[in-house]
């Protein structure tokens, strides 16, 4: 319950900022529209040149870019604005104010900036959803439905634990800052089926730095290919990496206030 | 002035040292987008036979040859310099009797592109065990003339990046219009694809922009892929991008820096 | 009953990394960091009772931060123990947390792009602070401060003393009952910060709430602070009572004279002569205190003598005295 007027809090503070900044919003609206232009534009190049890839057809890999951008808007709406206030706060050392506060650390940096306008990209996520699945012509179970919001869930949730541990690896490296771009660089990789990949690239994307986790995984939960045991697996490690992000972001303030040492 | 460039070597050398686990960051940034192209087209390829005549191998050592292609002609001045115009940061360098983006500013971007291609060399030498690609249409001569192609071009390159780093004067979303700029690139340079299989009417502006230069033209020479007119034809239009990339830093330069100085920041 | 702050035998060690300059030492200093140990804080032992405004002085880098830092709980000590309000600060319970403030003069804990009392509701909402009690709070501190004009405004539009009177209220909203305020007034001009002062004395009467406070400004631990603690390179050099301190550290006293002829003898075979600006006619020179007596008949016996008076010692001159021992 506090839990919720906390992030209702953070939410005015946001929009209010976003309404400050108004015409960086539209500018911003109009770049990712122009994103979303090239990969449509990409996805045409390809199948320009091929009917199918690594076993999926158009209407799949729309639908692939769909899931792609929900975890997209979570990068940007989230974690990149609240990894730059992460940073700053290291930099000029306010960062002690936000452990001065009676909250949850990690919940105060996760939520601390939200990008407002980002949400329409939501929208915009179940559209292309709904045409891709619409478009290949799949016939799909509530039951696929259900396990796909769930690994979609946990996927995420992966993803997330892996951005505490990096953006708490700056307690150990100073100048670090540049710490997020890992995790952007590889969710590009989200954008195509990983079963295109080779080998030693599948296993990186689907348990080093998991993007397939969140991306691949309930796309094919959706497209009902995925076996019971196997949506446990992935749901359970949606749970485990949380866990471990939460001992290791502990950790790294341990280390900040010089506990370790 | 070779005290000046040797004494900022120094600096800049060290502090992007001191950024190493940055300097990774960006270095597997900039590795990821061709893997993933390479992957993609690979497995097309692989399916198909061929696509519109680029084999398997065609398309492994044509992203082979563009990873080090792109790491000779890229920049990162827009994040190591917008910040300085923003904050003010930049009248200190201002005072200083040296052009900040034409000496300072590109010295260490090049300390930067040394550090980042001895990171990218035993990775691309693993790349090069993984998917074994077949150099044999590569030639000395190509080589020979890729070098001072991809010269040209990180000069080129730079000076545009810098040139549109320099907006910062004016606008704080200079960092969208580098977004804008960034996304032209992909269009036009063959990052994503080899530029022939990009729809024609791309393939017909690409020829007349700058952003080929930085990626198709010199991978292109490298692979001995082109007749002797199109060498000629990239040179003179190396040669004219250089020039106007010049003409158009040193305008939104100076103009920038008046307005600086008048706003007093 | 025990002491607000209770401070015993309280160490902090940094390893601070060494590196030269040049190339080579770039590229060593990849493989192998060397560190070296700085001694910031070293056994430093002190109580504070309920109520007290304490000056906490001493030159940059005398450990001054460190210690508020770890009073405030963001720095774990290498040795030694405290305890504010019964709470050991580094374990960070969310109940310590909600009865202190940290106030640091040169960070921002507003956000910039947005009217501070936006900043002052998400406060309200991390402090669980309940709506009636906020407003009151809020009443009280605007009464004092004045807020009311610069809460519309976005923090970035705001004078530096007009953001730093946001920034003590931001810090205030949930009533704590222990201050530690590190450099409260810097950069504020004279008004700015006597202002400030004026504030944390009123707040300390009305609440009875506990202040330890850094200052670069005398001023500020004259006005407001009966006691004073004093540290240099990480140990403690006095704790007791502002007036006492001349006495304790520099037991010197201040002679101005003024000759009929102003200036025209010198003085240095008497004491030691010192520059005073407070009035040109007259010479000043300091003397040991058991020695005034003395001084001053040989003074009034060799010298046509217009006017003699004799003063303690300026409070800024016996602290700078008492850092340099």
């Amino acid at each position: 319950m506090h839990t919720l007027r906390l992030l209702s809090a953070f939410f005015k503070v946001n929009v209010q900022m976003a309404l400050a900044y108004r015409a960086d919003t539209v500018v911003n609206i109009l770049l990712n529209l122009m994103w979303l232009g090239w990969e449509l534009l990409s996805l045409n190049i390809i199948f320009n040149n091929t009917e199918t890839l690594g076993g999926w057809g158009i209407g799949e890999l729309i639908a692939l870019l769909g899931v792609f951008r929900l975890v997209n808007t979570m990068m940007i709406a989230l974690i990149w604005p609240n990894t730059e206030k992460f940073n700053a706060s290291i930099r000029d050392g306010s960062m002690d104010y936000t452990i001065l506060q009676p909250v949850n650390s990690m919940f105060l940096v996760t939520f601390s900036r939200i990008t407002v306008w980002r949400i329409w990209d939501l929208v915009l996520a179940v559209v292309l959803m709904v045409v891709g699945i619409n478009m290949s012509g799949d016939s799909i179970t509530a039951l696929q439905i259900l396990t796909f919001i769930l690994l979609a869930t946990t996927g995420t949730l992966v993803i997330y634990s892996l951005w505490i541990v990096l953006i708490a690896m700056t307690f150990w490296f100073t100048k670090f800052d540049n710490n997020v771009t890992i995790l952007q660089a590889l969710l590009d990789a989200g954008r195509y089926p990983a079963t295109v990949y080779p080998v030693w690239l599948r296993v990186i994307v689907t348990f080093i730095i998991p993007i397939a986790v969140a991306t691949t995984i309930p796309l094919q939960a959706l497209r009902g290919d995925l076996t019971l045991a196997s949506t446990l697996l992935f749901a359970s490690i949606g749970f485990i990496s949380f866990g471990i992000a939460s001992q290791i972001w502990k950790a790294g303030l341990k280390r900040y206030s010089g506990a370790s040492s | 002035m070779l005290l000046i460039i040797k004494r900022l070597w120094q600096v800049n050398w060290a502090e992007q040292w001191q950024y190493r686990a940055n300097l990774l960051m960006y270095l597997l940034y900039w590795l990821v987008s061709p893997i993933i192209y390479l992957a993609v087209w690979t497995s097309i390829a692989n399916v198909k036979g061929d696509v519109n005549g680029f084999t398997a191998n065609d398309f492994t050592t044509y992203y082979m040859v563009l990873l080090i292609a792109d790491q000779f002609t890229s920049n990162i001045v827009i994040h190591t310099f917008g910040y300085k115009i923003q904050d003010g940061s930049l009248s200190g360098e201002l005072i200083r009797p040296i052009h900040p983006l034409l000496t300072n500013g590109l010295v260490n971007n090049i300390a930067f592109k040394a550090l980042t291609i001895m990171g990218l060399l035993p990775i691309w030498i693993i790349l090069f065990f993984l998917y074994k690609p077949d150099f044999s249409g590569i030639s000395w001569t190509g080589i020979a003339l890729a070098i001072p192609a991809m010269i040209l071009a990180f000069f080129t390159g730079y000076l545009l990046s810098a040139a549109i780093t320099s907006l910062a004067f004016w606008t704080t979303r200079v960092y969208s219009i580098h977004e804008f700029y960034f996304a032209l690139i992909l269009l036009f340079s063959g990052q994503f694809v080899p530029l022939t299989l990009m729809p024609q009417i791309v393939q017909d502006i690409a020829q007349y922009l700058p952003f080929q230069l930085l990626i198709y033209y010199p991978v292109q020479l490298i692979l001995g892929k082109l007749s002797s007119a199109q060498i000629v034809q990239g040179y003179v239009m190396s040669f004219i991008w250089l020039g106007i990339a010049w003409l158009f830093f040193t305008w939104v330069w100076r103009n920038g820096v008046k307005r600086y100085s008048a706003v007093g920041a | 009953m025990s002491p607000t702050i209770n401070v015993q035998q309280l160490s902090k060690t940094y390893q601070v990394p060494e590196r030269e300059g040049g190339f080579g030492a770039a590229v060593r200093s990849f493989f192998k960091r060397k560190y070296k140990d700085v001694k910031a804080v070293q056994q430093v032992d002190f109580k504070i009772e309920q109520g007290e405004i304490v000056g906490f002085l001493g030159p940059n880098g005398a450990g001054k931060t460190t210690t508020l830092k770890m009073l405030s709980g963001l720095l774990h000590p290498t040795g030694g123990k405290a305890e504010v309000l019964g709470f050991t600060p580094w374990e960070l319970k969310p109940e310590y947390l909600r009865v202190m403030t940290l106030v640091m003069g040169q960070r921002n804990r507003l956000s910039w792009d947005i009217p501070a009392a936006d900043s002052f509701l998400l406060n309200q909402a991390i402090y669980r602070i309940p709506d009636d009690e906020y407003k009151q709070t809020y009443k009280e501190l605007d009464e004092l401060l004045e807020l009311e004009p610069l809460m519309k405004k976005p923090v970035r539009n705001l004078s530096l003393g007009e953001r730093m009177k946001c920034e003590i209220a931001a810090g205030l909203l949930h009533r704590p009952k222990v201050l530690f305020l590190d450099e409260p007034t810097i950069g504020l001009d004279i008004t700015g910060q006597a202002r400030i002062r004026e504030f944390l004395r009123e707040y300390n009467k009305r609440t009875g709430a506990t202040i330890l406070l850094t200052s670069h400004y005398m001023a500020d631990v004259t006005a407001l602070c009966e006691r004073i603690i004093i540290i240099h390179h990480g140990n403690l050099k006095y704790d007791g009572g502002i007036n006492d301190l001349s006495r304790r550290i520099a037991p010197f006293k201040l002679i101005g004279v003024r000759l009929a002829e102003p200036n025209s003898h010198d003085l240095s075979k008497y004491g030691e002569p010192v520059q005073n600006e407070e009035d040109a006619e007259k010479q000043y020179i300091q003397v040991k205190a058991e020695d005034v007596t003395r001084v001053t008949s040989k003074l009034l016996a060799d010298l046509p003598v217009h006017d003699i008076t004799i003063a303690d010692p300026p409070i800024e001159d016996v602290i700078e005295q008492a850092f340099n021992q």
